[in-house]
């Protein structure tokens, strides 16, 4: 137990994940398969916005301090509009935020004035017809919303995928966005699967983890790029090896952004739940909550060992993974345990002295900056 | 006092940033109106938003100006309204439409469609209700010499243009009486009058197929049909036919306010029609709002009160002196929608395209008008999206629940970071904290500057952007560790963690700058407040980072107490870090505690 979490902690490639990929990819097809069929067979369950309609919400407490029971207000709307039926009420939220919610079919100006004025006089609500709110959505809204939101979708993947070629490589930007598709479809066939409500505001956070899945997919990448510079001159590991090095010193990493980022989301969650009830808090929350979970796992089982199964199609990294196995195969036994030896001293230290020029050549302007004239009089150099 | 090669100087990254929080804070209170409060949404401040989405009947997309004037045209309504603080904004095909307040609820009719025509009256109106008379009889109210007109009064659900009598003669310098007081225009909203159905479809079959009954009835072109369908007509429902007339057929329908109804000429001859020659404007006005250039609203220059001037395109002129010669003391209907706005009687043919419409207008009753005619004959219509209206107590309650889920948020990082990295913990939470703070003021600049609102939405933005700024904290830190277990020291692993981490830092924000700036570019409502708020902070999260986190991380580096390893929680990072310095040395293999 505490083995695991040292291992975790400190990093230094005890867990093979890259080596079981074929585990993970049968995993993730199937679990991909499930919420496909599930978006095909089952569908969505969609909110107002999507099918057109009327909500009302007003305080579940009367001016006099009486909780007013949802039958009241149904008896309300059947006076106001007879010969139509809500869809829906119900008590949702606590406290001071507790409120009547009602659905019903679209209804006109008119009749949504009448409803209102009728609910106000029969039930008596606090803060009297003024506290009544009430929202109207054509049924075209919802898609509206959804159509611009899929052009959003494929513009972030264009713009994505040009950033990622640029700044890693085209193997790098495949193994992201394939995580990140899985991501978007495993949220979606949740939702579908469970039956939690769509609303624009769901399609919102699903596009908002997008990024986020993303995130944590560049911060692996950046190391696994970092350790596998200058890997074909040399036979110490395979770039399968040098990924998986680069997953493990990352993982603690996405462990921690993940649960970092998903600390507020529960924020919202318990008061998107816990107190209101319904709306924009809550159902941003919950997909977000969903959204996040997986991109974490994607980017560790997913991305980096689609990367590498896409490298080693590469006759380059075939031959330096040759390379390797023959030179381990001359050595005797020590030398093939440094396959999981902690750090790649060469590679690493070599970088640090990069680094270390960087690093000062970085801060050269600032010193220059201001206390340059105390440094450079002495040098008699510039000095005017 | 110089810094050894390699590091920074924390105190100048500090200054920098304490400067830039000087400077919006200076911006905040000493320009604009001095408030430091941003801009909230409807949905947190109460009130009345309603999208209209322009609806083209070929689906062919609107043109620019076309949805400039719209938004124009329903500004002037909404100021109509008399609500302060209300807004009309172009968001794509849409316009949104905010009126904050209470009192609000007016602002849902607005987006009515609004396609203007002139229309000949045939006979005389009739009160809605009664029988009605194909002979010229008695106007049904005011004096007997002057020919009937509306009468409407601005009601809620309607559009507020023309509440006044415009039972003007339309001559140029001369004056007209009107048949009817006008009446006084009410802004405040009642529930009684007509109005439109808010989300009308031309989809809806049910709809399509009330239309059509609609049609057949009261635009059927056999006289003895209009004649049962004005008996029919009830004019306190909503009209099907709104904004969906045939334009060359007969029309029956009600006044803006439903008091009288009317039998209309077609605008232009029905095709089948061969016999009417192209001059003939007995009948056909053949004037529709396309034909006018201008409208405004000016002082009677023979008297008190207000006028409405009109100007006709040249064409239109041609076509307005033609029917008026052959129409002279005959009625003709401004029909806006199928509405009739105001039927001011012809005193004498009118050439040259300029004319003065005369009546008791006020002045807001004039420019309602004035309004109606420049802007009524917009070539698209719109749907109305989406209706809603917050109680104030609602806006409240949801702006607590944001600000409560924001603090539950905050806290929880907090507490982790403290648990997980204790000293940087602390420093964690007060780059957090900072970070609030710039949020806060470049919130309240951008509300004054580019009118940004924060929204439900835009809180839960900020909230899930706590997430990413506290993420590029960890990517920093988690290095730091990295660099120690090498069995570098605090003070020395600073600097190279920041050099290898900074890189990561600005690839990941990019990644999630561009999630945002695409979402904001491309979608509509709501997301476009979260979308603004995230890529807001995940600017401003770099800010923070490179002139906060990395230079009190350096400070806290160079302090012998602080970097007490059960205090930095690097403890176990160290350890090992001491363990690899003892085996790649050659030394013993026992492990030191550090």
């Amino acid at each position: 137990m505490s083995s695991v979490f040292s291992r975790l902690y400190v990093g230094n490639g005890a867990f093979d994940i890259v080596g079981k990929r074929t585990r993970w990819y049968i995993t993730s097809a199937i679990i991909l398969l499930v919420c496909i069929g599930s978006m095909v067979f089952n569908g969505f369950n969609f909110g107002i916005d999507f099918k057109g309609g009327t909500k009302i919400s007003m305080p579940s407490v009367s001016a006099s301090g009486q909780a007013i029971p949802t039958s009241a207000v149904e008896d309300a709307y059947a006076k106001a509009l007879p010969g139509k039926k809500p869809n829906a009420v119900q008590s949702v939220g606590s406290g001071a935020s507790a409120s009547i919610q009602l659905k019903s079919p679209a209804l006109s100006i008119a009749e949504v004035a009448t409803l209102k004025a009728a609910l106000a006089q029969d039930t008596q609500p606090q803060g009297g017809a003024g506290a009544i709110s009430d929202s109207a959505v054509s049924a075209s809204w919802g898609g509206e919303i959804s159509g611009k939101a899929l052009w959003a979708l494929f513009w972030f993947f264009v713009a994505v995928t040009i950033f990622l070629v640029f700044y890693f490589e085209w193997q790098m930007a495949v193994g992201a966005l394939v995580a990140v598709f899985h991501d978007v479809i495993i949220t979606a066939g949740v939702y579908s699967l469970i039956g939690f409500e769509v609303t624009p505001a769901t399609v919102i956070g699903l596009l908002t983890i997008l990024g986020f899945s993303l995130y944590d997919t560049v911060v692996v990448f950046d190391k696994v790029k970092e350790n596998t510079r200058g890997l074909l001159g040399l036979t110490r590991r395979t770039y399968a090896e040098a990924a998986n090095l680069a997953l493990n010193q990352t993982l603690m990493r996405s462990i921690n952004t993940s649960l970092i980022a998903l600390l507020p989301v529960i924020g919202l969650l318990v008061v998107g739940v816990g107190i209101l009830g319904v709306g924009t808090l809550q159902d941003l929350a919950l997909v977000q909550l969903v959204g996040m979970f997986i991109g974490a796992l994607s980017s560790i089982f997913l991305a980096t060992p689609v990367l590498v199964d896409l490298k080693m199609r590469d006759p380059k990294y075939i031959a330096q993974a040759r390379r390797v196995a023959a030179r381990r195969a001359k050595a005797t036994g020590p030398q093939a345990a440094e396959g999981i030896e902690s750090v790649d001293d060469e590679a690493l230290s070599a970088d640090l002295r990069k680094e270390e020029a960087y690093a000062a050549a970085a801060s050269v302007p600032h010193r220059t900056a201001k206390a340059g004239d105390a440094r450079r009089r002495p040098t008699g150099k510039r000095q005017r | 006092m110089a810094p050894p090669a390699g590091q920074i100087r924390p105190a100048k990254y500090l200054a920098s940033f304490v400067l830039i929080v000087v400077a919006l804070y200076a911006l905040v209170f000493l320009t604009g109106n001095g408030s430091a409060k941003p801009k909230l949404g409807i949905d947190l401040q109460g009130g009345t938003l309603v999208t209209l989405t322009a609806r083209q009947e070929d689906g062919a997309q609107p043109s620019e100006e076309a949805l400039n004037r719209a938004r124009d045209l329903i500004e002037v309504r909404v100021n109509g309204l008399g609500v302060s603080g209300a807004e009309v904004v172009r968001d794509g095909n849409n316009l949104v439409i905010t009126v904050p307040g209470a009192d609000s609820e007016g602002a849902k009719g607005l987006g009515q469609t609004a396609r203007l025509a002139f229309r000949k009256v045939i006979g005389q109106p009739v009160p809605a209700g009664a029988v009605p008379q194909t002979q010229a009889s008695t106007p049904p109210s005011g004096d007997a010499s002057t020919p009937p007109s509306t009468p409407p009064s601005q009601s809620a659900g309607s559009p507020p243009p023309s509440s006044g009598a415009p039972q003007g003669r339309p001559a140029p310098n001369l004056a007209a009486q009107p048949s009817s007081a006008p009446p006084s225009s009410s802004t405040a909203p009642s529930s009684t009058a007509p109005s439109t159905p808010s989300a009308p479809s031309n989809v809806d079959p049910r709809v399509a197929k009330e239309i059509q009954e609609a049609k057949a009835l009261r635009q059927s072109t056999d006289p003895q049909v209009l004649q049962q369908a004005a008996l029919l007509l009830d004019c306190t429902k909503a009209d099907p036919l709104r904004g969906n007339d045939d334009l060359d057929k007969p029309l029956v329908t009600c006044d803006e306010k439903g008091e009288f109804k009317y039998t209309l000429a077609p605008v232009n001859p029905p095709k089948e029609d061969t016999q009417t020659k192209a001059d003939d404007y007995t009948n056909y006005s053949r004037l529709t709002g396309e034909d006018i250039s201008n409208a405004a609203a000016n002082n009677n220059p023979n008297g008190t009160g207000y006028v409405v001037n009109l100007d006709f395109k040249s064409e239109g002129g041609t076509k307005w002196g033609a029917f008026t010669a052959a129409n002279v003391q005959q009625a003709v209907a401004v029909v806006l929608d199928g509405e009739v706005m105001s039927a001011p009687t012809i005193q004498a043919a009118i050439a040259g395209g300029s004319t003065e419409i005369s009546g008791k207008f006020t002045l807001k009753e004039a420019q309602n008008l004035a309004n109606t005619l420049k802007y009524g004959a917009l070539p698209l219509s719109f749907d109305a999206s989406e209706a809603q209206t917050v109680s104030p107590t609602l806006g409240l309650q949801s702006l607590k629940a944001g600000l409560i889920a924001g603090g539950i948020g905050l806290a929880l990082v907090f507490v982790y970071c403290m648990f997980y990295y204790r000293l940087l913990g602390v420093l964690t939470i007060l780059s957090l904290v900072l970070s609030a703070v710039v949020i806060y003021a470049v919130l309240v600049l951008l509300g004054r500057l580019i009118g940004f609102t924060l929204d439900l939405a835009g809180i839960a933005g900020f909230i899930v952007a706590i997430g990413i700024t506290a993420d590029s904290f960890i990517v920093f830190f988690e290095r730091l560790k990295d660099e120690v277990r090498e069995g570098r020291t605090f003070r020395s692993a600073v600097p190279r963690a920041w050099v290898r981490s900074r890189r990561t830092i600005l690839s990941a924000d990019a990644v999630s700058f561009i999630a945002a700036a695409v979402l904001y570019v491309i979608a509509v409502g709501q997301v476009k407040g979260f979308a603004f708020t995230l890529g807001m902070s995940t600017v401003l999260d770099l800010v923070v980072v490179f002139l906060v986190t990395h230079p009190l991380v350096a400070i806290a580096s160079k302090s012998k107490f602080l970097t007490n390893s059960s205090l930095s929680g690097l403890g176990g990072a160290a350890r090992e870090g001491a363990a690899h310095r003892a085996t790649t040395t050659g030394k013993t293999t026992a492990v030191k505690e550090a």
